[in-house]
Parts: C-alpha cells; structure tokens; sequence
C-alpha cells in the first residue's frame, strides 16, 4: 500500500510547499510526498485519540478517518481540545470532526460512529496505517493480526493518568532510509570549497542509507512467559510500565472501560487485586508495582496525551513516510519521573 | 483517603485552578502549551507575543488558520483556546516582554513564568526579571527532533545565564571579503552586499576586497597592477545605491543599467582580478575566477526537473546572473519609491531580496568553485531557518505542564532538565531525565555581586560599543547605565534618551578609563547590577573588539561523530525582533542547548529516591572533564545549516 505513491500526487502546490515548509526542510519532500499518499484510520477519540488527530493533520496526511462510536461525557472529554463544549451526548467523532478538518484543509477527514469489532476485515484495507487508542486487548490482538498481514502499519496507545505507552507492529520487513553524513574521499572532485586535502565527514553533504526492521506481532510482545530462565535475566532492567500496562488492560477487559475517577475507591481496589493476579499470572513478583500506583492511574492527564500523543504521532509519520528508524517496539512515558523508554518485547 | 478532580489530587486541582501564570511566545510551543495549560485546568492565564502569524507557522501552531495570518499570534491563540475553554480567564498582549511596562511588579504578580520563546536577549531578560521577582520559571527549546526543559529557581538552582552560552557564529572579514571556502561565507558576503546597495551601511559589512588581510602581505611593486584592477581613482570602495540615485539624476531606471552593469563588473570581475593580486592568498588555495559578465548573461538555461519544488532546482551561472540582474532592478526601483534617505532592511519572505541574495551568492560560489547551492537551501542557510514540526513541540510542552505541577506543588526537589532526543541512548531512554544544578557562584548574573572583567582597548572603544556590543547584546542588559568607579561616580551612559548622546562616540580612554578600571552598569528593569572590571590590551586578535575573561573561546567546535549532534543552540538569534517584523534577520523557534550527556550513573531508579535532586554538575560525556567547561555549551553541530551564524 505505501509503496504506491498516487500519481497525481507526485506535484507539491505552491501552497503544500508554503504550509509544509519548515517540515520539508527537516525530512524532505520525499517523505512530505508519501504523507500526502498515506490514509490512516485513528481509533478513540479522547485525549490521546485527539493528540494523534492533531498532529497527524498537520503534517499533512491524505485522508484521516476517525473512528468512536461513544458518547461524550464530562469525563471523556477532559483532555480533548477538539470537541466543543456543548456537545456532551454527541459521538466523539462527530464531534470532534469540524475543529479537525480547520488544522488543514489540505487533508480529507472523515468521522465514523461505528464500532470497531463491527467492521469487516475488509474495512482496514483501506488504510495504510490503524492507530488503536482506548481499545481492549482481544481487539488490539486482532486488529494487529489482521493487518500486520497486509502490509498495513499498526500502532497502538493509551493514556492512564500519568502514564502512557505506545506499542508498533511495522511488520516483519518494515523498509526506511536513514540520512547519514557523507565521507568525501580526497580523490573525488572537491567541490564544495576550494580547499580540501584529506578525507573529511563533508557537513553539507548526506547520503540515504536504505535500512530494515522487523516487528512482531501485540500478542507475542503482551504474551510472555516471565518465568523462564533467560527472561527472568531481564527483568531487572524491564520498565515496570509495561507490567503496569498489562493491569490496567485487564482492567479495561474486566470492567469495560477505564478506572474512573467518580468510583476511585472502588476502582483503586480493584486495581490492586487486579496487580496481584496478573502478575502472579505472568509469573512475576507482585512488588514490581507498588501499591502508590493506584493513585497515578486514573483519567487521562493533558500533558501526558501531548507526551504521548507527540511520540506515537511522529512514530506513524516515520513510518509512513520510511524515513528514520522507527522505535521498536514499545515507547513508555511515566508522567512522574519525565522518563520515556524504548523497548523491544517478544516472546520469540 | 485520596481526592481526585480528574487525574490530579483536589489539593493540586485547587492551585491549579487558582494561580495566575505568564507564558511568553505564542508561537510553536507557545500554541501546544496554551492546550495543556487549560486542559490541566490552568485558568487564569496571561501570553504576550510580540509576532504576528506567517504562513510557515501553520504546520505547527495549529491555534492559527490560513485566515489568521498577518493577525497578532498573542491575540489569535487566545481567541481560539477559549472556543474549547470558554471559561479560561486569559489575557493577551501583543508586545514584547522586554517592554519597560513588564517590569519586576508586574512578574510578581505570577505564581509561575513560562517561556516559548525563539531568541536568547529575551530568554536572558525574563530570566533577570523572574530572578528579580524571584518568581519560578520553566525554560525549554525545540530544533527539529530534539528539545530540552528545564526549572530556574533563584537560589535554589542554575540560572539561565550561569553558564555561558556559545555566542552567534561569526566569521572574520578577510573570509567574508577574500577568501570564502564554503557557501555560507558567499551567503553572509551577499548579505552583506545587500545592506551596502540597499540597506543601513555598516562598517563591520564590508564586501570589497581586504587590503589589510594579514595573510596577503603583498609587495609593493605589485601597486602598479593592483591599480588597473580597481576602478579609476585607484579606491575599492564602491558607490552606494543611494549615491546613485543622486549622481543619476533624473531618470535613474534608465541609467541604472549602465551604472549597475559597471558595479556587477567590479563586483564580480575586477575585485575578483585584485584578489589574484594578492598572490599569498591561493598559495595553497584554489584561486577564484573572475566572471566574464556577458558571457554569463548569454549563458542558457538548463532545463528543471518537474517534481521537486522549484526553489530546490539549482540554475547554472547564466540562471544566476540573470536572476541578480533582475533582482537589483526590482529592489532599486523598491528603494527608488520609498523616497530619500530609505532604506531597505533584508527579509528572507521578501522574494526579490531572498533572489538577490541567491543569486549573489552563487555567484560568488562559483567564482571560488563551489558547487552552487539552491534557493531552498540558501534560504535555510541566510535566514537561519530551523526546521520545525508539530510533534516535538507538543512533547516538550507536555513535559513544560508536567514540571509546572510539581513546582506548583511545592515539589522543586522532582523537577528535572529533560532532554528529548531523537532516538533512544543506550540505556533505552528518549526522554533523558537529569537533576537540576545547584547556581554557579560566579555566574554574572545570579551571583550576589556579580562581576566580570573584559578585555579591551580602551583608546580604540568607543561609548556607545560599550553599551551596544558589550553591556547590551553580550551581557543581555536592555537600558544599561553606567558610573565609572572613579571616586567621583561619573556618569558613562545614562538609559535616559538623549543624556550621554555625546559620550557615544569618544573613546573610554577620554574618560579616564584605563587598565584596571572598574566600571558600574545597572538595568533598572532588571534589577541587575554588574561590575565590569576593564582589562586594557593592545593585542586583540583583528576582527575582535572585546573579550571577556574566562569565557570559552568563539571558536569552531571539533567535528563530532553524527550520534553526538544533539547541539541545539540557544538561538540564531541574538536580537529580540519578530520573525515577521521588518527587521527580522533571523528567525524560527530558538532552542536550548541540547546535551548528548547521560544522566550521571544514579540511574533512574535513583532520581526519584535522591534527598537531593540538586547536584554537582555531572561528567561530561566527552572529555570527562568538569561541568564548567562542559563541552555541551560549545557545542554545535557539524552541519552547516545548524551553525549559528551571526548574520545580522
């Protein structure tokens, strides 16, 4: 699907070309160009969902389709700079369309009130990228089954309080260039100055370095057996994040939404009862995640979107225009510490 | 049992909700934390911006419509938070913070400053006002990929000014005028070029060649054939625009050609032809090669490719000569209908004076063989032009919120410089948490009494040098005044207008000044006071008016291994101008210093676990040296287009 630039696309306007200008000059108009070819489907508009619109729009996709089928409540709305004020009750995506569609006309965005798990398989074919925010784990699964199949990039995302991760499945040969600086040999014609004796690193001069990375699949990074000698080894330097994501998505397909501020004492022992049972699960020791973490979890922090939203935008940028070396897989921010981690989980 | 408004404590909800904060800019990181800010449940908000919206803004600064541009960025931001915060309490200036009315009084009346701010005299000034007020502020900077944020607490951490920053990259005139080795030296010699035709003349942009080079050293038998090479009363110096205009007289348009085809010739054929002259020079260097204008104008065109952007073709010299032919009659005739005595001032989004540089420079490229560059890159290159996007300011002003929170909640011993880089360290870590440094003693601004010594001529530097280049834009003073310690108080400068207007052009030296002397400079506004103890020396490097004592020297850094580019300046800009005014010479969001160092070997786990977030400087990664001369200040990307360059 990426490979296939529309022809009608290969000329930037004048007024492209104006807009994106300061983007073009940081990873070039090759990459603007395949933006531009590249339609994505964004699943969840919330405070994260919202962020990733945002910054999807503005660097100038062809088309962004975005996907809820809930309401607007006090709640959901928190962290959503979309959506108007006075549209508790409406779809999120609805609702959060005109304000979308004013960061750039330039890009087709539509809104689609269905449920996910409603669409036919056919549906994501359409797309080159799925980004899948305030989704359960069993649909994650299957949507990243689906499409990493198809060549179609997948990314996922969430927010809880004050922490967020994102999770990519670029496919088992995802293909990027990188820029490197140039090495001018003394026997080339210099001429770039007219003095030059020795073999330099030529500053003003790079070279595109074609590159591949292997992804798996969500269930393979979730599904690991802790228990076994030669992961055991790495847990000691495993951010406790993605145990904490683990809790926080049994929660979701336990209660059927996000621990809620309106029933925090309710939800804060769940939640801990939650954290003992999945990591004994995974064959982990339960103080992996003390305790405190319960208070830190619940709704979605702005900042934190902006955070998280920024990485897990830029991450579909890379990968739809091949440009850069995409993180792999995961990317956790903790809110707290103003640490965000790359890491590559693989039951492989 | 723990209270939540949404995801914060009912205790923070309420600070939140209460406190009146300042952000300063509105533009790329300004737009995304004006979001943050009221989506945390900030409410009573004041920005001041003093630019207005362009264009190239809106893949970023989402708050802006192509219908907004030309409008007040402060203004526009505000309208467009309140359509999805109504009950925002904000309000807008459209002015600049280093206005007087913005004075200690005015910050105190903040629980907390913000920047998002694209120049370093402003960031050094709301520094001195928060220090002043000693009101917390959250500095932070973005450059493509990478940014940075970072807390100033007076007393309690580092200012923004306790460690040097490197200043603008310049270049010495005999590079400039003689002899250029890469196109940024024929895009600052275009630039140049233009003030002298076009704009407000400077005695430090000199474009003819330099006679007083120390490396040409010629004989004095060569006089004779340098003579045939300048024009006919044996002077180098040209005749400015504006002299034309007089000695055309009536019909300037049609007497330009001959006139300007005369100064094109000097320009490109015979200044070249002295320099050949000056035969010490291309010893070891390739020898530039005069352009045989006529030729050049003859010269076709290629043919351009159809699906890049036109501005990224590169036209061959008759493209280029054709283009400064034509640019100079579109500026001569701009110069001719503003009236007497205009001036034009260079902006890069003016497109006859973007061609003009362009085509001058390029042509001066090819003169000394280098490969000629597009107007996309030459663009970059003399408009100083960072290349920004969406994502890393929205990061970096997630972090911004994120720290403001904590100091708000009385928890300053949390908050960290944080690094955003473009891929993950070894240690995994994209987002490079690091403890606050504790104040530098002998910082020149937060000291108690701060001093510093600088090194100069005191019978070859004028007054007003003294407040412009030294007390004003490398001490960061706005309205300096200044006594000489001379037991009497003697009054040097006064910021009053017109008080000391004729002490401006004499020397120190007719002051008394001399080695040894010690010199009192106040801000006011500030409320800064330094003492400048004057170092007298005869032996400055040529080019150099001043130095100041302990400062690192200006110099080009070592080139380092790509991984280590993390160098985001403080700014290609030193003055504070809008990138949309008319005066702009640079611009685009300024950026902190980007260090490639690591957290020190408490990792992680520690930060949060230290008694003391505020440490001793930590290791430099490179040398391993002490933080006071942590290479990361000197640090500056290899690349070209990211060298700060001193442009103005």
């Amino acid at each position: 699907m990426i490979d296939m630039i529309e022809k009608e696309e290969n000329i930037i306007s004048e007024e492209e070309a104006a807009q994106y200008d300061r983007q073009i000059r940081l990873w070039g108009l090759d990459a603007q160009k395949r933006l531009r070819g590249s339609r994505v489907l964004l699943v969840g508009l919330r405070g994260l969902g919202a962020e990733v619109a945002k910054n999807l729009i503005l660097a100038g996709v062809k088309g962004l389709t975005l996907l809820d089928h809930e309401q607007v409540t006090e709640e959901s709305r928190r962290a959503q700079f979309l959506i108007p004020v006075d549209a508790n009750g409406q779809n999120h995506a609805q609702a959060s369309l005109e304000r979308a569609q004013f960061l750039n006309p330039m890009v087709e965005v539509k809104a689609d009130t269905d449920q996910v798990e409603s669409k036919s398989d056919d549906f994501f074919l359409q797309f080159d990228a799925v980004c899948l925010t305030g989704c359960s784990k069993d649909l994650m699964m299957h949507v990243d089954q689906l499409c990493a199949s198809k060549n179609i990039k997948v990314f996922c995302g969430d927010v809880f309080g004050y922490h967020g991760y994102m999770f990519s499945d670029l496919g088992q040969e995802h293909h990027y260039v990188e820029e490197k600086p140039k090495i001018v040999k003394p026997s080339e014609e210099t001429n770039d100055g007219p003095e030059v004796k020795k073999p330099k690193i030529d500053p003003n001069e790079t070279t595109m370095v074609k590159r591949t990375a292997s992804f798996c699949s969500l269930k393979e990074a979730l599904e690991i057996d802790w228990t076994s000698e030669e992961v055991k080894g790495r847990l000691k330097r495993t951010p406790s994040d993605y145990f904490l994501l683990q809790v926080l998505l049994k929660f979701r397909t336990d209660k059927g939404r996000n621990p809620d501020p309106a029933s925090y004492a309710e939800d804060s022992q769940l939640l801990l009862q939650i954290r003992d049972d999945v990591l004994e699960a995974l064959g982990v020791n339960a103080d992996l995640l003390p305790d405190s973490f319960v208070s830190y979890c619940f709704s979605e922090m702005a900042p934190v979107c902006a955070v998280v939203g920024g990485v897990l935008g830029q991450e579909i940028v890379k990968a739809l225009s091949q440009r850069d070396a995409p993180h792999r897989n995961f990317f956790f921010f903790d809110g707290l510490k103003g640490s965000g981690v790359v890491d590559y989980f693989c039951a492989k | 049992m723990v209270q939540l408004v949404g995801p914060l404590s009912k205790e923070l909800a309420d600070s939140v909700s209460s406190c009146k904060i300042l952000v300063v800019g509105a533009g790329g990181i300004g737009c995304e934390l004006l979001k943050n800010l009221v989506l945390t449940g900030f409410k009573n908000i004041e920005v001041i911006d003093l630019d207005t919206i362009d264009v190239s803004n809106l893949n970023r600064q989402f708050l802006f419509q192509k219908k907004h541009v030309g409008k007040s960025k402060a203004q526009v931001a505000k309208e467009s938070v309140l359509r999805f915060c109504p009950s925002a309490n904000i309000t807008a200036y459209h002015d600049s913070i280093m206005n007087p009315d913005y004075n200690v009084e005015f910050f105190r009346s903040f629980q907390l400053v913000m920047n998002a701010l694209d120049n370093r005299a402003a960031r050094n000034h709301v520094n001195r006002m928060c220090l002043a007020a000693d009101i917390p502020l959250i500095e932070s900077g973005t450059a493509g990929y990478l940014g940075q944020v970072t807390v100033i607490k007076k007393g309690v951490t580092e200012c923004y000014e306790c460690q040097p920053k490197p200043t603008q990259k310049t270049f010495p005139g005999c590079t400039i005028r003689n002899t250029p080795s890469e196109p940024i030296h024929c895009i600052v010699w275009a630039k140049y070029l233009f003030n002298q035709l076009f704009g407000e003349e400077d005695a430090d942009q000199e474009v003819s060649p330099d006679t007083a080079d120390p490396e040409a050293a010629w004989n004095p038998e060569d006089t004779a054939a340098r003579a045939t090479a300048s024009d006919q009363d044996g002077d180098i110096k040209r005749v400015s625009t504006k002299d034309w205009a007089r000695s055309t007289g009536y019909d300037p348009v049609k007497l330009f050609n001959k006139v300007s085809s005369g100064f094109i010739l000097c320009l490109f054929k015979d200044d070249i032809m002295y320099l050949l002259t000056m035969d010490k020079l291309w010893k070891k260097r390739k020898a530039p090669v005069p352009l045989d204008w006529a030729e050049m104008l003859q010269l076709g065109e290629d043919p351009g490719c159809g699906t890049g952007l036109k501005d990224q073709q590169v036209l061959n010299v008759g493209g280029y000569s054709r283009l400064f032919q034509h640019s100079v009659e579109t500026l001569r005739s701009q110069l001719a209908d503003k009236g007497d005595g205009a001036e034009l001032v260079w902006d890069k989004d003016d497109p006859p004076a973007m061609d003009f540089v362009t085509a001058a420079a390029n042509l001066r490229m090819h003169i000394f063989s280098m490969n000629m560059k597009s107007r996309f890159d030459v663009k970059s290159m003399a408009g100083n032009i960072i290349p920004a996007i969406a994502t890393t300011n929205a990061v970096i002003a997630g972090l911004i919120v994120l720290e403001a929170l904590k100091v708000l909640n009385s928890d300053i011993q949390q908050c960290r410089t944080i690094f955003l880089n473009k891929q993950p360290n070894p240690r995994k870590k994209l987002l490079v948490p690091c403890a606050l440094d504790r104040p530098n003693p002998n910082c020149y601004v937060c000291a108690s009494k701060p001093e510093v010594t600088v090194k100069l001529n005191v019978h070859k530097t004028i007054v007003q040098a003294l407040q412009d280049k030294i007390l004003k834009e490398k001490f960061g003073m706005v309205a300096p005044d200044v006594q000489i310690e001379d037991g009497k108080g003697t009054i040097l400068i006064s910021s009053e207008e017109g008080e000391t207007e004729a002490n401006n052009g004499k020397m120190l030296s007719d002051f008394g000044i001399r080695n040894g002397s010690r010199l009192q400079a106040d801000d006011f506004l500030q409320d800064y006071t330094l003492l400048v103890n004057v170092l007298h020396s005869e032996e400055l490097p040529k080019d150099v008016e001043f130095e100041v004592v302990g400062d690192a020297p200006d110099k080009a850094p070592p080139s380092k291994a790509p991984e280590e580019e993390k160098s985001i300046t403080n700014g290609n800009k030193d003055s504070a101008q809008p990138s949309t005014s008319s005066k702009a010479v640079v611009e685009e969001d300024d950026l902190l210093i980007v260090d490639s160092d690591e957290e020190p070997s408490s990792s992680t786990a520690d930060v949060s676990t230290e008694t003391s977030s505020l440490k001793r400087k930590h290791q430099d990664a490179e040398t391993g040296e002490a933080a006071s001369k942590r290479k990361r200040l000197d640090q500056q990307s290899a690349d070209d287009d990211d060298d700060i360059i001193a442009l103005d």
